[in-house]
């Protein structure tokens, strides 16, 4: 109690000392009192004073736009600049009739340059496409045609036991003893 | 730009520019930024094209061979259900971009014609519904896993709702 008297009175003490510098006191933070600021008009050369303000971090999310925005536009700007100057030094093809007995390659179907480069290099023909197609599909209807007949065999070879599934082998009848029942009174 | 295609070969509808009734004295945004456009871009390319004389490339529409149908397929013969069902798909495409050509042309004329466009717009306005009509009674409702199959078992219900109705008013 004596310890925070004198550090009251300290406080009002070095206040008197200096009026001008009383903005951080703690006792006026704490004790929700509002120091009576004397409302003049000064012209400042600068911005005004200078102020710490405190709000949350927003390290995080500058950090994040910022790399977001760089590594857009590290492969953006090269991106746009091949397809302007494909636009502009290449520029798209001309429709024009099928000439007579001539079959164009696939890629000459489409319009756009890039689009051609793509079809050209990277993808298979539309007609080698519809091929594989066809053929994984002819694989698949023999496989499900062979699966029946075989259901269907084993059931006829169940029902007349004629074939060669189902057989069960017995013993040889030349093996049996027949001794015992051979004589009539034994 | 270059043009697109050779202009006798696919015609377009003779264009019918009307005669401007500029009702206010506002300049025409659209018009100032197509004369911007065409004064940055176009022009500059055009002539640097026609400069360089380069050997043109060109691209063709394909031509697709007619294969039998779904319904003149032998059962179980899945090679020539997927061949069915592919030319049915492109069919189906071909469908949808006549009823875009019919959708452009009805736009473009009610564009013109402005508000007296359900008089002068007759034709556009007839051909347009009965295409409509015809898309969406074959193609209507598929849905978005529409297959060759639900159309022709759609064409079944129709054939069948109309001989029903034929009998019920004929007796």
């Amino acid at each position: 109690m004596v310890g925070m008297s004198f550090l009251r009175t300290a406080a009002a003490f070095t206040a008197r000392l200096n009026p001008l510098k009383r903005t951080c006191q703690a006792s006026n933070l704490l004790s929700r009192t509002v120091a009576r600021s004397e409302q003049v008009v000064v012209r400042h050369g600068s911005h005004g004073k200078r102020m710490f303000i405190i709000k949350p971090t927003d390290f995080y999310d500058r950090r994040f736009l910022h790399l977001l925005k760089y590594y857009i536009i590290l492969a953006g700007i090269p991106m746009a600049a091949l397809v302007t100057f494909v636009n502009v030094f290449i520029g798209e093809s001309e429709l024009a009739e099928i000439p007579e007995g001539y079959e164009p390659e696939h890629w000459e179907y489409y319009k756009h340059p890039i689009t051609r480069w793509i079809a050209r290099t990277f993808y298979d023909s539309p007609v080698k496409d519809y091929e594989k197609m066809m053929a994984l599909i002819q694989i698949e209807a023999e496989k499900a045609e062979m699966r029946q007949l075989q259901l269907e065999v084993r059931r006829h070879m169940r029902e007349k036991g004629d074939g060669p599934w189902f057989q069960i082998q017995t013993l040889d009848k030349n093996l049996i003893d027949h001794s015992p029942k051979s004589s009539p009174d034994n | 730009m270059p043009k697109d295609h050779d202009k006798d070969v696919y015609p377009e509808p003779p264009s019918r520019t009307p005669v401007e009734d500029r009702q206010s004295s506002l300049p025409n945004p659209a018009l100032i930024l197509s004369k911007l456009f065409y004064y940055s871009v176009d022009l500059p390319v055009t002539t640097f094209r026609g400069i360089q004389s380069g050997k043109k490339s060109h691209y063709y529409h394909q031509k697709f061979r007619r294969v039998p149908e779904l319904t003149q397929c032998q059962e179980g013969d899945y090679v020539c259900y997927y061949e069915a069902e592919m030319q049915w798909r492109r069919d189906y495409k071909v469908d949808q971009e006549i009823v875009k050509v019919i959708q452009e042309r009805l736009r473009a004329c009610q564009q013109r014609e402005g508000p007296s466009y359900s008089q002068n717009c007759y034709k556009e306005l007839q051909q347009f519904e009965q295409v409509s009509k015809a898309f969406q009674s074959r193609y209507g409702d598929l849905g978005a896993y529409a297959s060759a199959r639900k159309c022709l078992m759609k064409q079944k219900e129709r054939m069948m709702a109309e001989q029903h109705a034929f009998a019920t008013s004929s007796t």
